[in-house]
């Protein structure tokens, strides 16, 4: 495992830097090109960064009105669905791009970097990957979704309780879920990064089997990187509009 | 492993992120995108309504035409009408000219017969007394000569009249 640089690193409270920095660069990049899009609305003839934006919008709802019951909810939950498309897709293409690790033998105590994690780790010290590709992140978002989904489910506590008593092993469910919907993410984006990590650090005698190889696997990579995006941003609405009975009650 | 540090600044991060974007971003596009949504139906209705005006303009110009052209048969026939009866009445009256005409110059030729008859009845009446009273002159007297002339005069007055 390599040594991420960590705040609180002995605490109950580590944070990994690495990971919040990388999050805040995609949304650099995403609020960046929005704002080249934003300089020059134009309700007639959109510019290529604006097409894109609205193209993404219309994307998100279609995913939306594909898997949620009814316009209004729709209405509502876009923004966020749109956000997480745009923002997910930034963070998976990082680590495709590019990842970059320092080596280093001297411990920095403050960081988390101890000398015996350093050892372990053989001095290399990320510092730019793509933010999904930590476990913690991912399931981060996974727990946000469950929270809204719950949330949502709760606006009709009789039709919400209801279906545990019906159905008690549904209550399993509401425990996977989160994890799988998290766990599928980090996995995807972290077996293409350590893949691409193996390939890269791999002797030199074997560069002409390892070049096509990783050429191959940033390909897929970067397949991945988008379809998980897509996946994931599909799933939050399809999870919060399955509790959505309110909406399905009033227009089914 | 579970880092509890990153799970919890995570979600932090995202939600400032989430209303960064939803603020400058998506709020903008979305706007656009209602704003264009709200511009076409405008437009198509707008079509919709000229589209039923010039239907209507059109269905007005048609009965207009349709209205001018009954009214331009109208006054066609009309003017047909009236000039066939001024053409009879023409004819008519060159008919009645003409038999008018006809009928005076048959008169003046009856009357001109009458006085041509009348002068030479006369002169032949002249001739005969002439003529009577030279042969009568021979063999008779003046008494018989004056009776006979007055005879002949009153005979000749009912062959004249």
């Amino acid at each position: 495992m390599p040594a991420f640089p960590y705040l609180f690193y002995n605490t109950f409270f580590p944070i990994n830097i690495t990971t919040i920095a990388m999050m805040l660069l995609s949304g650099l990049i995403v609020v960046v090109v929005m704002r080249l899009a934003t300089r020059s609305l134009d309700v007639r003839r959109p510019g290529r960064w604006q097409n894109f934006f609205e193209w993404a919008i219309e994307f998100a709802g279609g995913m939306a009105r594909d898997t949620m019951p009814s316009e209004r909810i729709v209405r509502t939950i876009l923004p966020l669905a749109f956000t997480m498309l745009i923002f997910l897709f930034v963070a998976n293409w990082l680590g495709v791009v590019a990842t970059v690790s320092i080596k280093t033998s001297t411990p920095v105590p403050w960081l988390g970097l101890t000398a015996a994690r350093l050892a372990q780790a053989h001095g290399e010290v990320p510092l730019f990957d793509s933010p999904t590709a930590n476990m913690s992140m991912t399931l981060s978002f996974a727990f946000m979704v469950w929270l809204m989904s719950h949330a949502q489910g709760l606006k009709t506590p009789r039709r919400y309780f209801r279906h545990y008593l019906l159905n008690p092993m549904a209550v399993i469910e509401e425990i996977t879920t989160p994890l799988t919907h998290g766990m599928r993410l980090f996995g995807n984006i972290f077996a293409g990064e350590a893949l691409i990590g193996v390939l890269v650090g791999a002797p030199l005698m074997y560069l002409p089997l390892t070049v096509p190889l990783l050429l191959v696997w940033l390909f897929y990579s970067a397949f991945v990187s988008t379809i998980q995006a897509y996946v994931f941003t599909i799933l939050m609405t399809l999870y919060v509009g399955q509790k959505a009975y309110s909406e399905s009650l009033s227009h089914h | 492993m579970f880092e509890f540090g990153t799970f919890v600044v995570s979600i932090l991060t995202f939600l400032v992120l989430f209303l960064i974007i939803r603020r400058f971003g998506f709020d903008k596009f979305n706007n656009v995108l209602e704003k264009r949504r709200q511009f076409v139906i405008d437009q198509l209705d707008e079509a919709e309504r000229n589209r039923l005006a010039a239907e209507q303009h059109l269905n007005e110009q048609k009965q207009l035409l349709e209205a001018a052209r009954q009214q331009a048969h109208e006054l066609i026939e009309t003017a047909r009408q009236r000039a066939d009866e001024q053409a009879r009445e023409i004819v008519r009256t060159a008919q009645d000219e003409a038999q008018k005409l006809l009928e005076a110059n048959r008169e003046l030729i009856e009357r001109e017969r009458a006085e041509a008859m009348n002068t030479v009845l006369t002169a032949v009446s002249a001739l005969t007394v002439d003529l009577s009273e030279k042969l009568l002159r021979r063999h008779s007297g003046d008494v018989e000569h004056q009776a006979m002339i007055a005879e002949a005069e009153a005979q000749l007055g009912e062959l004249v009249c």
